[in-house]
């Protein structure tokens, strides 16, 4: 289980993450929303252990999260690829860190499962379409089998119709990995559909938890029914409600 | 531009081949012919012993270039590691590194060449060692500067993120992107080694006589001066030649660098 | 901007401290028994093994490393940079005997490389890929690429020998200085012309020109206000980095013109095994090294602040 007690980060004079308690459960799945410059990113890079927390602790089951190799799904599908190396090779670092050799039944089940053509990991980024590159990069982080994984604007770079496919594709793999997913988000529709709790940051602050239906039917901050407004109004939640 | 990189590169060859163009011993002595002018049996006459100069001057080409070519290298490993260590290792290494590099550069670099080749005595050794280690700042600098703008990209997090080893992600993710600008530095300190060779040589602290060298040859050519002008002219033409075509060929390679980054 | 000044004049200690360090450990590690060099300089060729534990022990050379280095290093510190191993002179008004002689010729050849790089570089900018343009580069290429003793030697053989115009060895006459200072300025303006010219012509692609242009501000006026100080920052950059090459240059062209200065000094110095008189030129290369890459830095958190804001 991932916890977060009061942690904050600094960013020069200013809180970019203000004393946020969080957590989620192994296998379970939370979604961080709010606006851009709410702190979401740097949420999963205090995760990630990728900034020094200024104040609190984040851990997973009283370890430090970096014990457990977390993944991570970037907002940018090619940017998280090397334009140098091919995608195989890129792919398998999480295996080649630990020496391990990849097991062949597993690969080919996940190129299945994420419609990848067999060859197309031969390739060098620039060379697929960004939705691949996505997939792709869903690839790397599930690889090595993690328990927790964090997904940054997953679908952000993608346009409308491979965003619904992927997110499929992600809630598909997560049922048969059973790997705990936090996904920062500023589509509350994507949110609410997929994940089971949804936490609303604003200003580095956390408004509020609820599980995803409990949210949608009745945010319990102002600020909540803002963002839950402006969904509705942009049509972004009529699947759900 | 395409032409000048051939150029460079018939240099090169000449390095590698020269010898065997020359039409005689460079070493052989011939006092009665010594101080000859150009003509027809020596082509551009002869030294104060009778030497050919046009076979020392192919010789030479093979230690002057050669050398170069050695020492340039040899600082851009050095370069490249202490670079790729201070972009790597943290905080306080890169503060450490960076301070020894200012150290190493608040010297002029041939200055501190010829007292140290000057104190370890003259030579071959100590010339390769005195310009090696005074010629590794300039990769130090681009390696880091590079390495710490490919930090925040994301597949060196996700290299991180993943577990690689900073030699493995320096190998992998950092080493492909610097070597295109590694080796324009190479090529501009490819001809400054040119240079400080045959500086060193001319002034005795490098590649000891009767080895032909083009500084050495200049040196010995400075006091028939007045005799055999001429002498003085073919050593210093054959590095001037050699450090043109190399900068140009560096700076084409940089341009066409600079192209290919503002297309992509 | 007084902690970068300090942390600046902090950073420029360390550097000295190091360099002075550095000097001394290739000085200990140097082939050779210094103690010795010096008996046979002072005495006679033949040394009885007496004499030259007696010459040790006065260099205090007897010592460990450290013990030899802090007495060197606790003098230079109110000053004093010792004696002579060779001569037993006082180090510190010899080298500044050496220092009158090379700070002028260093002046002289800025000098002349500023007189001619300046215009050339301004031609040459006025209609950027005209034939001006492209000879102002070859020529500047083509300075790069002489090497200071070559163009020294063709200098004297041209001035001195052929039209023998100019004397070319020593300085005894003001004249003396004309040929080096030639073979310094010519170096430099090679450096500066390409530097200026990239400079004028990075601030002229400046953004804000067009508009100024179209405000009907005249060409001379832009010039004046607007590229000249985009353009200085290069160009101190380039002082600093033009530094160096003069110091490598003078060191040369003071042993090709047989000058006294600097150079010849440190070079000599080698040749005799003088610890005491290397380390001294070598601190002071540094120091006047450092100084003025200090005052550049300085100078450019004046002309632009945004680069102390930078570091911070």
């Amino acid at each position: 289980m991932l916890t977060l007690q009061n942690a904050s980060v600094m960013r020069g004079r200013m809180l970019t993450l203000d004393d946020v308690s969080l957590s989620l459960a192994a296998g379970r799945t939370l979604a961080v929303v709010g606006e851009s410059g709410a702190g979401k990113s740097t949420l999963i890079a205090a995760v990630l252990g990728l900034v020094k927390l200024h104040r609190g602790r984040i851990a997973w089951n009283d370890a430090p999260v970096a014990t457990i190799r977390p993944a991570l799904v970037m907002q940018e599908p090619r940017a998280a690829f090397n334009p140098a190396l091919n995608l195989r090779r890129s792919v398998m670092e999480p295996l080649t860190a630990r020496r391990l050799t990849p097991d062949p039944v597993r690969l080919a089940r996940f190129c299945d499962g994420l419609e990848l053509p067999r060859d197309l990991l031969d390739r060098r980024p620039d060379q697929v379409s960004i939705g691949q590159a996505q997939r792709v990069g869903i690839l790397r982080a599930l690889i090595a089998a993690p328990p927790l994984v964090l997904f940054d604007e997953p679908l952000s770079a993608l346009d409308a119709v491979t965003q619904k496919h992927t997110a499929r594709l992600i809630a598909q793999l997560q049922a048969e990995e059973g790997f705990a997913a936090l996904i920062v988000t500023h589509d509350l529709g994507y949110a609410a559909a997929y994940a089971d709790d949804i936490a609303v940051l604003r200003a580095g602050r956390l408004q509020e938890v609820q599980p995803a239906h409990a949210f949608i039917a009745a945010p319990q901050t102002e600020y909540g029914h803002t963002l839950r407004d402006a969904a509705f109004a942009l049509g972004a939640l009529e699947h759900v409600a | 531009m395409r032409s000048v990189i051939v150029l460079a590169i018939v240099f090169v060859m000449f390095a590698v081949v020269g010898p065997i163009l020359a039409p005689h011993d460079p070493t052989a002595i011939n006092i009665p012919q010594r101080l000859s002018p150009p003509n027809s049996q020596w082509f551009l006459g002869t030294d104060a012993l009778g030497r050919d100069i046009l076979s020392r001057l192919l010789h030479g080409a093979r230690w002057s270039l050669g050398l170069a070519f050695l020492i340039s290298l040899i600082g851009l490993a050095i370069g490249t590691v202490v670079g790729l260590a201070a972009a790597l290792g943290g905080k306080w290494m890169d503060w450490a590194i960076m301070r020894v590099t200012d150290m190493f550069l608040a010297f002029p670099e041939l200055v501190a060449a010829v007292v140290i080749a000057g104190l370890m005595g003259a030579s071959t050794a100590s010339l390769i060692f005195a310009l090696s280690i005074v010629g590794w700042m300039r990769y130090a600098r681009v390696a880091r500067g590079i390495g710490l703008s490919l930090e925040s990209r994301g597949y060196v997090i996700q290299a991180r993120l993943a577990g690689m080893s900073p030699l493995s992600i320096a190998r992998w993710h950092y080493l492909p992107s610097l070597l295109p600008s590694l080796i324009v530095v190479w090529t501009g300190m490819f001809a400054r080694a040119i240079l400080g060779i045959s500086a060193l040589g001319f002034l005795g602290f490098g590649v000891q006589p009767p080895t032909p060298e083009w500084g050495t040859m200049l040196l010995d050519a400075r006091i028939h001066m007045r005799s055999t002008p001429l002498q003085m002219i073919w050593p210093g033409l054959a590095v001037v030649a050699c450090v043109l075509a190399i900068n140009l060929a560096g700076d084409s390679l940089r341009d066409a660098l600079a192209e290919r980054e503002r297309s992509a | 901007m007084i902690g970068a000044v300090s942390g600046l004049l902090l950073r420029s200690v360390v550097v000295l401290t190091g360099t002075a360090l550095l000097t001394f450990v290739l000085l200990w590690n140097a082939p050779g028994d210094p103690a010795l060099s010096i008996a046979q300089a002072r005495y006679a060729t033949v040394v009885s093994g007496d004499v030259l534990e007696q010459v040790r022990a006065e260099a205090g050379l007897d010592g460990g490393f450290w013990t030899a280095f802090r007495g060197w290093i606790e003098p230079l510190l109110v000053g004093d940079f010792g004696q002579s191993s060779v001569t037993g002179r006082d180090v510190w008004p010899d080298l500044l005997t050496a220092a009158s002689y090379t700070v002028p010729l260093a002046l002289m050849g800025l000098g002349i490389g500023m007189v001619i790089a300046l215009p050339l570089a301004i031609l040459a900018t006025r209609r950027p890929g005209s034939w001006m343009d492209r000879l102002a580069v070859a020529l500047a290429s083509l300075g790069a690429a002489i090497p200071a003793y070559w163009l020294g030697l063709l200098l004297i053989l041209l001035f001195a020998v052929t039209l023998a115009w100019l004397p070319a060895m020593g300085a005894r006459t003001p004249a003396h200085a004309i040929l080096p200072a030639m073979t310094l300025g010519f170096g430099v303006a090679a450096a500066l012309t390409r530097i200026i010219r990239s400079g004028i012509l990075e601030a002229r692609g400046q953004s804000f020109l067009p508009a100024l242009r179209r405000r009907g501000v005249t060409h001379r006026a832009i010039g004046r206000d607007h590229v000249a100080p985009h353009a200085a920052i290069p160009v101190i950059t380039v002082f600093g980095l033009e530094l160096a090459f003069l110091l490598e240059g003078l060191v040369m062209v003071e042993v090709i013109f047989a000058r006294p200065g600097l150079g010849s000094f440190l070079v000599s110095a080698i040749l005799a095994r003088d610890f005491p008189k290397v380390q001294a030129a070598v601190l002071l290369t540094a120091l006047i090294f450092v100084t003025i890459n200090l005052a550049i830095d300085l100078i450019y958190r004046v002309i632009d602040p945004r680069i102390g804001a930078r570091d911070a």
